[in-house]
């Protein structure tokens, strides 16, 4: 079998493209010049909604269709907001991108840019990633003394600001009103939807917020076609009229109890064992894996006898898990206790809690409180049922909160209780038991 | 990340924050970015950042004058400020390094939680704290972005990956220490 | 015209524009909420109002059919239309409902036996009717300390918050002053002031109204009563001519608390500190209580009879004599049938007995909020605190001006007491002492009239020259009716009887008139409204709980 050929990561190990010399010698920004000269703004936007492109910020919308939801004929200003935000737990894919090919992100930022008409872009990068910030500084930096930035680009009518914008280490940043709240100077507390942020975002014009590595896609479909993309990936369910199909490649993220951690451009569709075994060099130490996360924390575990989902837009679903998120796989060994990695996730989605809306704050604060008298050795069975009940209740899915973080809050607390019921009641019973339990730490109660 | 909830003492570094004003060149670079944005209140975390990044921390008077500059209360700047368990009172300021350690869960399956345990205790800190010379303040992190090179640190912004190597973390302090 | 259905109960609600919550008060149907406020934006973050919505259809053959929503939705934010459906008590509604309030009851301290909220606290209301008997939580509660000086009325009891954030907007979007922030985040998120700049509006007593819960407590009212101790007035607040509509909550003839009253004609929502706090004298011991005439051999203290037979007989007989010297003095407090009344005494005694307006004070300008974060006033206006700091200046006036084409002041009347002009005069001062104190030179001015009477609060400059001197009656006793700036004539009601053996102005003027029975406000409002063009729409007597608007008044000033 032929080994897929990298599109995003094409440049992987080509530094000299990390310039603005360098990518336009490889071919860069042609296909930006194309655009500018030979197509309209609603002529990109249908390349882009034509292609299928979905987000690959972790919802999977369909790129071009949000775009076409900014008003008609709006006056401006419209705004581009670029979340990179990246803190979905064990994803790094767009620091890669931003790290080792700015030029092919920002490409795409202006394409979008153009094909929306924003007059700004904010690009909107979480504080953690100081080198992919200098780095796609420096590259705008030449953009602008290259007059491929800033009034008429490329000669062109359009004019187009980049300004970079960093975070505070907070993950609702991450949440597309949480970042326009931040960006607009005041806590990061998502807003209310309608208004959605295309008819009303940032600073309550149309904005449109889209995630690095979908729009470094946006370049190379612009370039090779939609065809191209849809060649790529898995075409929708025949049976599921509602399926919009997983097109395209992606970069997938591989991390924890593997040989070989690190990230991989696929064709969509690739499944989480062969994700593991061909590329992440398999379990560990020799050992069996008992499970893994499919997308980042928030889409919940898999057993291991469920490897065999494809990792595309479907396949985490059939197995109970929220979707696939951010496509970043962990896997955890057979001697990893699961109630040290459900502990682990309470506590991050405790901390990261913006704390609006009620369901959310208590039920995080709650559940983490429960996991954490659990490990204490002081659980009750009763305790499954009110964290499983707790977590079923939190999120947007039932309507009971503002934004999709108490879903991902909830999303591990019910598999692992679902899939790893047994271990949870020997724990119940027993207490962490006498294996060591890889290197994860009993925590003190309030530990954060 | 640590939230002041009030429970920690002042520490001996406080002494060492400086008075106001913003100096001249933060309180210019505050200004050069309000064309960037149509809003006067989204220079807010921009200028926290640059207040910090010189000062260590953000002291009330900061606040204020932040405040004055983006037509806020300092109410308002403050709830900003108090979200992101990012920025320092002047009662806990910073260090001349922040020590990042990662405990979330790729990293926290590789060892993270006992890194960061030896790490408070090689440095004699508890976490949140900073060292007694000054140099180097140790912090917990969600999730850097570096999980194929768990279980990872961060010094300042830059990531340091496989930090459970022979020996690394004793050279990264001492480094750190060296200043 | 559109329809909404209410679990299904069909209300009108003709043109306006509601959310779900507004639309089920309609049908007198209670959606439970605590971060919706009608004055504030929407923020949908407490999440107690969540129900189910739907949509009922009428196909071509007539046939009914409805779709709910397959989630709830936040009420407050959802917009109904006709045929709008909305289901607050279903299964998917009351389990929404019993979660929210399990969740907040998770961290709320079990304060009530110490909590000033008790009885009128939305979380033990709701918990009674929406929640569950039994919690779950077996873990420890946050205990974070408690904000005693968040401002310098206003004490802040941390734990007890649910963060609905009314407070934080309140300041942000009424006040604009803008001092009350969130801290932190998640479960440790508590409201908070930056340090050195505490919660200190002219407004900021608003937030303990606002706040649902007993978190924000105000230090004035602070374990002072029980409030189901307490009986409530409709009232009319008279420290300036905004008007607001209050309640005046009372035990056993003690004032205790003034709330604003939600009064669409008049100031919104709202009331201000002052006018908030502005009760004080009422329950001061210092009050005047006993009707005095002092004479060549001392002060002697009468029953109110014999005093109002002492004015009637001086006032009477310096009227016989030359009614161009004798004046009454007209406290821009008094309500519109006390005015009345007063004048109608007056003109008994000869249509030349002058009628003068008593002191009116004005401070400074109007004071508009919000302000912008610089102090400024801002340009859209959403509350008031008017410079005339006087309760009925046109009441009294749309009366003084029916039986007088003159207009007289209080410096005019001052002038000629001085001037030697005048032989007797009764003055009715009831203002509050926070917004007026006669000073030494008005009781200087009166130095050389033959008989004064004065009706007022407390001993003052005036009284120490009065030969009989009545005690006022205090805005929480008297019946009547104001009208504020705009000419919006407001019904206030007694909250308290006054002090034993004495009667209220009121009473006291009926018996100068001769008149036989009790002052009964609506009764004297028909009468007025039947004599005076400009009081006509009084003659409805019941002036409803929002007050009748008298165009031809607010040009009064």
């Amino acid at each position: 079998m032929a080994a897929f050929e990298p599109v995003l990561l094409r440049r992987l190990n080509r530094p000299e493209c990390k310039n603005l010399e360098g990518y336009r010698a490889d071919g860069g920004y042609r296909t930006l010049e194309r655009a500018l000269k030979e197509m309209s703004p609603d002529q990109v936007t249908t390349v882009v909604k034509d292609s299928g492109l979905r987000g690959r910020g972790g919802a999977g919308f369909p790129t071009g269709l949000k775009w076409t939801f900014l008003p008609k004929g709006h006056p401006g200003p419209i705004y581009l907001c670029v979340n990179c935000d990246e803190s979905e737990p064990c994803t790094f894919n767009n620091r890669y991108l931003i790290e080792c090919d700015p030029h092919q992100v920002l490409e795409g930022i202006i394409l979008a840019s153009y094909a929306i008409r924003a007059t700004t872009a904010y690009f909107y990068v979480r504080y953690e990633y100081g080198s992919g910030t200098r780095t796609m500084q420096r590259a705008i930096d030449e953009l602008y003394a290259a007059g491929m930035l800033g009034k008429n680009i490329l000669g062109s009518e359009y004019s187009l600001d980049v300004v970079v914008h960093r975070g505070a280490a907070a993950y609702i940043c991450g949440e597309e009103t949480g970042l326009i709240e931040s960006l607009e100077g005041k806590r990061a507390w998502p807003r209310i939807k309608p208004p959605f942020p295309a008819i009303e975002g940032a600073f309550r014009k149309p904005t449109i917020v889209n995630n690095p590595e979908t729009l470094a896609n946006v370049v190379n479909i612009v370039e090779r076609g939609g065809e191209w993309f849809k060649s790529l990936g898995v075409p929708p369910d025949p049976k599921n009229p509602r399926d919009a199909g997983s097109y395209g490649s992606k970069l997938y993220c591989i991390s924890g109890h593997v040989n070989k951690p690190g990230i991989v451009e696929l064709p969509m569709g690739v499944t989480l064992r062969e994700l593991l075994e061909v590329h992440g060099g398999g379990v560990w130490k020799g050992r069996k894996a008992k499970g893994a996360i499919p997308g980042g924390n928030s889409m919940g575990f898999c057993t291991e006898a469920e490897f065999d989902i494809p990792l595309d837009f479907n396949g985490p679903g059939k197995v109970g898990c929220l979707g696939l998120g951010t496509a970043a796989v962990t896997v955890f060994d057979e001697t990893t206790s699961i109630v040290d990695v459900l502990h682990n996730l309470c506590r991050f989605f405790a901390h990261e809690s913006c704390g609006q809306c009620t369901p959310c704050r208590e039920g995080t604060a709650w559940m983490l409180k429960i996991v954490e008298r659990i490990k204490r050795g002081q659980g009750r069975l009763e305790d499954l049922a009110i964290l499983e009940e707790v977590a079923d209740k939190i999120g947007i899915m039932p309507g009971t909160t503002i934004c999709g973080l108490a879903d991902g809050a909830g999303w591990p607390v019910k598999t692992a209780i679902r899939k790893f019921r047994d271990e949870f009641k020997t724990y119940l019973r027993e207490g962490p038991g006498k294996g060591p339990s890889a290197g994860m730490r009993l925590q003190m109660a309030g530990g954060h | 990340m640590s939230h002041h909830h009030g429970t920690r003492e002042v520490s001996p570094h406080a002494a060492h924050v400086p008075p106001g004003p913003l100096p001249a060149d933060i309180r210019e670079q505050i200004v050069a970015l309000l064309p960037r944005y149509p809003s006067k209140q989204a220079v807010t975390l921009p200028a926290l950042h640059l207040a910090q990044d010189r000062l260590r921390c953000v002291p009330p008077w900061a606040v204020r004058e932040i405040a004055d500059i983006l037509d806020l209360s300092p109410a308002e700047v403050h709830d900003t400020l108090s979200f992101y368990g990012f920025f320092r009172p002047a009662s806990d300021p910073l260090g001349k390094k922040r020590l990042w350690i990662c405990r979330s869960l790729a990293c926290a399956l590789r060892g993270a939680d006992q890194i960061l345990d030896q790490a408070a205790h090689k440095l004699g800190v508890e976490v949140g704290g900073t060292t007694a010379d000054g140099a180097i303040t140790l912090e917990l992190a969600e999730c850097l972005g570096a999980c194929e090179g768990a279980p990872a640190c961060m010094v300042d912004d830059e990531h340091i990956h496989h930090i459970d190597q022979d020996g690394k973390m004793d050279r990264l302090v001492e480094d750190l220490r060296k200043g | 015209m559109a329809t909404v259905y209410v679990n299904d109960r069909a209300v009108d609600i003709g043109d306006e524009r509601l959310n779900c919550v507004q639309a089920a008060q309609r049908a007198g149907v209670t959606i439970p909420h605590y971060c919706w406020h009608a004055a504030l934006s929407v923020v949908a973050s407490c999440r107690m109002c969540l129900v189910e919505v739907g949509e009922r259809k009428v196909d071509e053959k007539g046939e009914v059919s409805t779709v709910m929503q397959p989630k709830v939705v936040p009420g407050c934010q959802t917009p109904v239309k006709d045929g709008t459906v909305i289901r607050t008590s279903d299964a998917k509604s009351k389990d929404a409902q019993q979660r929210t309030l399990e969740s907040l009851l998770l961290n709320h301290p079990l304060d009530c036996p110490v909590c000033d909220k008790a009885g009128e606290c939305l979380l033990q209301d709701y918990s009674f009717q929406f929640g569950k008997a039994e919690s779950r939580m077996v873990d420890e509660k946050r205990t974070p300390p408690n904000k005693p000086d968040i401002g310098p009325h206003v004490n802040l009891f941390t734990d007890r918050c649910i963060m609905c954030s009314r407070c934080v907007r309140f300041t942000r979007e009424v006040s604009g002053t803008a001092e009350l922030h969130i801290v932190n985040r998640g479960t440790h998120a508590e409201i908070d002031v930056f340090e050195g700049h505490p919660l200190d509006n002219k407004l900021s007593l608003n937030v303990v109204d606002l706040c649902p819960v007993g978190a924000l407590a105000s230090k004035d009212f602070l374990y002072t009563q029980r409030v189901w101790n307490l009986k409530s007035a409709n009232a009319v607040c008279g420290g300036c001519s905004t008007g607001c509509s209050v309640h005046v909550d009372s035990n056993k003839d003690i004032v205790y608390r003034l709330r604003p009253r939600f009064n669409p004609r008049a100031q919104g929502h709202f009331m201000c500190d002052a006018g908030r706090l502005g009760y004080h004298h009422v329950n001061d011991p210092a009050r005047l209580r006993q009707y005095l005439v002092r004479g060549e051999n001392g002060t002697r203290a009468v029953d109110w009879a014999e005093a109002a037979g002492i004015c009637r007989e001086k006032l009477g007989a310096a009227a016989s004599r030359d009614p161009g010297r004798v004046w009454f003095v007209f406290s821009p407090s008094m309500t519109v049938e006390e005015a009345w009344l007063l004048a109608n005494y007056a003109r008994q005694l000869s249509p030349f007995v002058k009628l003068a307006m008593g002191a009116i004070v004005v401070e400074g300008a109007d004071d508009t909020f919000p302000k912008d974060r610089k102090g400024r006033p801002a340009p859209q206006v959403k509350f008031t605190i008017r410079a005339e700091k006087a309760a009925n200046v046109r009441g009294v006036r749309g009366v003084l001006a029916h039986f007088q084409k003159e207009r007289l002041d209080y410096q005019q009347f001052l002038q000629a007491a001085r001037g030697g002009q005048v032989d007797a005069c009764l003055i009715s001062q009831g203002q509050s002492p926070a917004i007026y104190k006669p000073g030494v030179e008005e009781g200087d001015a009166l130095a050389g009239v033959a008989f004064v009477a004065v009706q007022e609060l407390f001993a003052s400059p005036l009284t120490d020259r009065a030969h009989v001197v009545v005690p006022a009656s205090a805005f929480s006793e008297v019946d009547g009716t104001w009208v504020n700036h705009a000419g919006l004539a407001q019904a206030k009601r007694a909250s308290c009887a006054p002090w034993r053996g004495t009667r209220t102005d009121g009473q006291f003027y009926l018996e100068l008139l001769g008149r036989k029975g009790l002052v009964h406000a609506g009764n004297l409002r028909r009468e007025v409204a039947k004599a005076i063009p400009g009081f006509k729409p009084l003659e409805a007597a019941d002036l409803g709980e929002y007050g009748v608007f008298c165009e031809k008044l607010k040009d009064l000033a």
